[in-house]
């Protein structure tokens, strides 16, 4: 186990920020730590990397007491909580040195190998006041992974960033999952960023976690993959599909063709209606997360 | 104790990589040379005036304006001016990573916040040590060079004529110990600068509390007696004592000692602010 909290909690004042919260995050995954602003999600983060103290409860890196052997436990942990400030008076390079530093040391060669990471390379020697936001923010990545660590917390890392930006930032997280083999955990409040880039999930409101698990399961579990599919007669695709097995069920509603059914199997669908003679003139993947998500929160809300 | 040294590393190098580190340095290379060469070519005014009440009981032959004398007479600076340069970075080495958020990013590293404030404390200290020393030496330097060498001629309880040599040892220690007193204004200004995330204010803060303490320090009003030794600028004369003859250590000995029970204060106090500072926010 990567990561555990028990019953970790944090209040300020007379509010719980965050309550009982248990979660369990293992080696390999992208953990999506999801909830609305305000949900508790930094105060977690902060909570985890030891800015804050918990008000109750514990929470264990690597098996070992984050607590008691918090040194050595961020020793493996490379962080981006919310806006990554730097020096800004000085190189990008120096930044990465110093920091590297903290955490035993690092040479030229791996600052110059996380830069080419966040393809940060040739602005190497530039003060970061020169770099834009989503420099910075790619910066901020490149801090994290210096140290090769084994667990990346990142909260909300792509807060500010244009559209190119905040692609370029996904996919490097997926990068440094399936290419460097990193734990990454993913605070955000966009339900898409989770879907699109996260093995796992967790979701979070008002401080208290709502459900916990891998993502694709939890969408099968609840019944939310849904592909819309807009064709000229969806009452005999309805009949063309019936023996499909992966689908899980099949809904009406005027000339669409609503399948629940797992993403993976959409392309042998689209594929079957068209061979056998269907007009297909439009194919919508429903943000399923979203209803999943909603549905969890208003839940939550109601309780 | 080795992640401590790597910080202060680390801070030193922060410190001397703003650009308002270097204004006391640029201010002392520009000015010192500038004195020591109008002393040069106009004289030391000083010298005629107090010599002067002396010329009845003494005759004096040559000259005894020197670098030396000049270097001792610049000395003076390190009253209520030269602390200027000392609050300008003291008061901003925790108040500027307050304003700018570093220290979030700082803290996710191994490495306490304990050790942190530490680490900034030792880097102020070697900045207050190397501008105080730089002073000196250019002081002493550029005086030997431009205006001459010579025996060093001070009042002390009357006069003292103290040879080149002893001069310069004296200089040296007189320097040292005006680095510690310089070191009790950064302690105040570092302070301070734990307290807030602006450096305006632990700069004019110091400088206010340095002004008010002189002005009760020199006052002499008897009922003023009671406050004088919680003031630490009533110590800080220190600096002029190794040119006393003998030296007197004793003296010496128990001003630095007040010093220092004010900067291990002002440090704990800063510590404790540290410890609690919430900065997240």
């Amino acid at each position: 186990m990567i990561l555990r909290t028990v019953n970790l909690s944090k209040r300020f004042g007379q509010r719980w920020a965050v309550t009982d919260l248990n979660l369990a995050v293992e080696p390999g995954q992208i953990f999506g730590f999801l909830g609305p602003n305000g949900a508790g999600k930094s105060t977690t983060i902060r909570m985890l990397l030891a800015l804050i103290k918990p008000s109750r409860g514990s929470y264990e890196f690597f098996g070992q007491d984050a607590h008691r052997n918090s040194a050595r436990v961020l020793r493996k942990i490379g962080a981006l909580v919310e806006k990554p400030d730097f020096y800004l008076y000085l190189s990008a390079a120096r930044n990465l040195q110093m920091l590297g530093e903290l955490s035993g040391g690092v040479s030229r060669q791996r600052i110059a190998e996380v830069l080419e990471i966040v393809k940060l390379r040739d602005r190497i020697g530039d003060k970061v006041k020169n770099y834009s936001h989503g420099m910075r923010q790619r910066l901020g990545i490149a801090q994290a992974i210096l140290n090769d660590p084994e667990l990346i917390i990142l909260d909300e890392p792509t807060t500010g960033l244009d559209p190119v930006g905040i692609k370029e930032i996904r996919e490097l997280i997926v990068s440094l999952a399936r290419d460097f083999g990193k734990t990454i955990f993913l605070s955000s409040h966009l339900l898409h960023e989770v879907e699109q880039t996260c093995t796992h999930m967790g979701i979070i409101d008002n401080g208290r976690l709502v459900v916990q698990g891998a993502v694709h399961d939890l969408l099968k579990a609840t019944d939310f993959f849904v592909t819309e599919i807009i064709l000229d007669d969806p009452e005999r695709a309805r009949a063309i599909l019936t023996d499909e097995t992966r689908i899980d069920k099949i809904t009406l509603a005027e000339n669409v063709l609503k399948v629940h059914a797992p993403d993976e199997a959409r392309p042998e669908i689209i594929a079957r209606l068209v061979q056998n003679g269907l007009k297909i003139s439009a194919v919508i993947p429903r943000t399923s997360l979203e209803d999943y998500y909603l549905a969890l929160v208003q839940h939550s809300d109601g309780q | 104790m080795l992640l401590i040294i790597k910080a202060t590393k680390l801070e030193l190098i922060k410190i001397f990589s703003k650009w308002r580190t270097y204004i006391g340095f640029a201010t002392v290379a520009v000015l010192i040379p500038l004195i020591m060469w109008l002393v040069r070519k106009y004289g030391f005014g000083l010298e005629n005036q107090a010599l002067r009440s002396l010329g009845d009981s003494f005759e004096f032959v040559g000259s005894l304006a020197n670098g030396l004398l000049v270097s001792y007479y610049l000395m003076n600076v390190l009253w209520v001016h030269f602390p200027f340069f000392i609050v300008l970075v003291a008061g901003d080495v925790m108040a500027s990573e307050g304003a700018s958020g570093t220290y979030r990013l700082w803290l996710t590293r191994p490495i306490g916040r304990f050790q942190v404030i530490t680490s900034k404390f030792l880097a102020t200290f070697g900045y207050t040590l190397a501008i105080v020393l730089f002073m000196g030496l250019c002081s002493i330097g550029l005086g030997l060079l431009i205006v001459g060498g010579g025996d060093l001629f001070v009042f002390d309880k009357g006069i003292l004529i103290l040879s080149q040599g002893d001069a310069l040892q004296r200089f040296l220690l007189a320097y040292l110990i005006a680095a510690w007193a310089q070191m009790a204004v950064a302690a105040l200004a570092f302070m301070f600068s734990t307290w807030t995330n602006n450096s305006v204010g632990p700069i004019i803060g110091t400088y206010a509390v340095i002004v008010v303490s002189m002005i009760l320090a020199v006052i002499k009003i008897p009922a003023l007696e009671i406050i004088r030794p919680y003031l630490f600028v009533s110590y800080f004369d220190v600096f002029f004592m190794p040119f006393s003859d003998p030296i007197p250590w004793g003296e010496i000995g128990v001003s630095l000692l007040k010093l220092t029970v004010f900067i291990l204060t002002f440090f704990g106090i800063s510590a404790v602010s540290f410890l609690k500072k919430d900065i997240c926010t």
